[in-house]
């Protein structure tokens, strides 16, 4: 499974997004593949990482066979990592 | 052409063959010079963070012109959304520079010019609005900085251009041939004007009929024949010239850069001319220019306003008064002003419109009052910062001092060894570490940041009274007069 990562431009953000990411990343089996999105690829799902609730980051260009999840503060880490173990799960 | 990465940018700059004079004398390898290096190094930000994934969201834009991604700052904004990112993005810039990052102008520039040459183009049937697309195109291909220049030496204000004694305190056409035009005159306290590419020019002010010669805007090559710029001092800059200087810098890498730029008989080819004495449009391009750029403010200045709150709060701990509940208060008090003056730059945003010629334009009202406070908040700022690092981040000894081992006085001691002792301060915390954030404090507050952070704030993008100039034409002060004799019941 591929997805896509995507930040915003982090211009005021409230935690720490590339330490978030790397939180992800840890706790998912290694058959989950991140890269850094781009307009070519097509992603399984989309990981938007917003530094504060508005999550400003602009992700409509990609191409995304399922869906996007978001990230726009600390609590949303655990919900996403939750909600990739059930799709690779299969729930 | 790919968007050019920090090291890139910084190479292309030693192709220009730039004319700069600095304390009387050309300097040649004006790129390596220590007080100008730190000015090239926060444009290279501009450049290196477009890479980065976690900021390449502010830092780029598709280009409506080529579909092509090119870095922000000449990209003209389509939509309130595009004016909002360029606000996060500048704030971006201030926290990763604590500096001016210099590049806003020339975007500013490009967003004005592009909506006034249609509306000239539609009066006059001139072509200025297709040559500016194809410039503007060229630079954003080629990933250029252009300095967006507006502000003449003016002279006697009370006496418009053509009244002067001296014609050249405003820049001017001297003369007009089949293939373009030759100008004279300067621009003053021209922000990274040395490390730019290419010049954008436009007149200062508004004109009349009788000042046409002065109402004009072209592009030129920083490096043309006849340009020259001498360099702007800056409060304590000799220090960047002493050797192995670090700590006394206060900001080693990052730092801005003002100049005077001349045109001496400077020759301009039609293709790159916007304006020619359609004295009718100078007021419009002046007043859309500004107000970009007091949009601007509502973001370069949080972002550095953001160090200087960190730093304040780092001076805190560091000399152990981190629990006291005043300095809880003052930080939260800077903090409420820093966030203040963001909330002004989005609001303006938010509050954009299209042009005519289909770019977004900011609220004007808004983006007054956003550098209007920006004009006073600042100063509060530093006043607080000032306030908590105490006294000694103006009479602490020289790095050098910290670090000399000539022995002195009658113990033994050297003079290190005695700076190192008495300005311990908490637990844990190292000398080294103390002066260097009072260091960046005395910087930021009074040293050469300064220029940036507080007489920029002041006067860059129009001194206070041209705001309250505008604030009361945009106030309607008429409307809300009928407001009050609504509600009190008067009828007349």
């Amino acid at each position: 499974m591929l997805i896509g990562i995507k930040y915003c431009g982090g211009c005021n953000p409230r935690y720490n997004r590339g330490g978030a990411f790397e939180t992800i990343k840890k706790q998912l089996p290694n058959n989950v593949e991140f890269a850094i999105a781009e307009e070519s690829i097509e992603y399984d799902y989309l990981l938007v990482i917003g530094g504060c609730t508005k999550c400003c980051a602009s992700y409509c260009q990609y191409q995304v066979k399922n869906d996007i999840i978001f990230v726009r503060n600390e609590d949303h880490i655990d919900m996403a990592i939750t909600k990739i173990e059930d799709i690779v799960g299969g729930k | 052409m790919a968007l050019m990465n920090g090291a890139q940018y910084i190479e292309s700059l030693r192709n220009l063959n730039t004319k700069v004079y600095l304390f009387g004398e050309e300097v040649k390898n004006w790129v390596d010079h220590p007080m100008i290096r730190p000015s090239i190094e926060c444009i290279a930000m501009t450049y290196e963070l477009a890479h980065d994934p976690q900021y390449a969201d502010l830092m780029t834009a598709k280009s409506n012109l080529t579909g092509e991604t090119v870095n922000r700052f000449s990209h003209l904004h389509q939509s309130t959304e595009d004016l909002i990112k360029k606000v996060k993005m500048q704030r971006l810039l201030g926290q990763k520079t604590a500096s001016c990052f210099q590049r806003c102008v020339g975007m500013d520039a490009f967003n004005a010019v592009f909506s006034t040459t249609y509306e000239i183009d539609k009066k006059y049937g001139t072509e200025y609005h297709e040559h500016f697309k194809k410039y503007l195109m060229y630079i954003q291909e080629k990933d250029l900085v252009v300095d967006g220049a507006m502000t003449d030496p003016k002279g006697d204000r009370s006496l418009a251009p053509s009244q002067q004694a001296d014609l050249d305190l405003f820049l001017r056409i001297v003369e007009k041939r089949p293939d373009g035009i030759v100008v004279r005159g300067a621009k003053c306290h021209q922000t990274g004007s040395i490390n730019s590419h290419e010049h954008l020019i436009m007149p200062t002010m508004a004109m009349s009929e009788a000042d046409k010669s002065y109402a004009v805007s072209f592009a030129i090559e920083s490096d043309a024949p006849g340009l020259f710029m001498v360099y702007g001092r800056q409060s304590c800059d000799t220090r960047k010239l002493e050797e192995n200087a670090d700590i006394d810098l206060g900001n080693k890498k990052f730092g801005g850069q003002e100049a005077l730029v001349v045109f001496d008989d400077v020759f301009i080819p039609n293709e790159r001319v916007f304006m020619c004495e359609e004295y009718d449009f100078a007021g419009m391009l002046v007043e859309r220019f500004a107000g970009y750029h007091r949009q601007s403010y509502g973001g370069c200045k949080v972002g550095v306003g953001d160090v200087i709150i960190g730093a304040a709060a780092l001076a805190a701990d560091y000399n152990g008064a981190q629990k006291a509940s005043h300095i809880k208060d003052k930080l939260i008090e800077m903090t409420h002003l820093n966030e203040t003056l963001y909330s002004c730059g989005i609001a303006c945003s938010a509050e954009g419109y299209p042009t005519e010629a289909g770019n977004y334009q900011i609220d004007l009202l808004l983006a007054n009052v956003c550098k209007l406070n920006v004009t006073r908040f600042p100063y509060e700022i530093v006043r607080l910062a000032e306030d908590i690092a105490g006294g000694l981040m103006v009479t602490m000894p020289s790095e050098k001092d910290f670090k000399s081992d000539l022995v002195v006085g009658q113990t033994g001691k050297s003079i290190g060894e005695w700076c190192n002792k008495l300005f311990a301060a908490a637990p844990g915390v190292t000398t080294e570490n103390r002066t260097r954030i009072l260091r960046f404090l005395e910087n930021i507050c009074l040293g050469s940041s300064a220029v940036g952070y507080r007489t920029e704030s002041l006067h860059g993008a129009g001194s206070p009274q041209a705001q309250r100039i505008m604030i009361a034409r945009q106030g309607n002060i008429e409307h809300k007069k009928q407001l009050a004799k609504e509600i009190a019941g008067i009828k007349e």
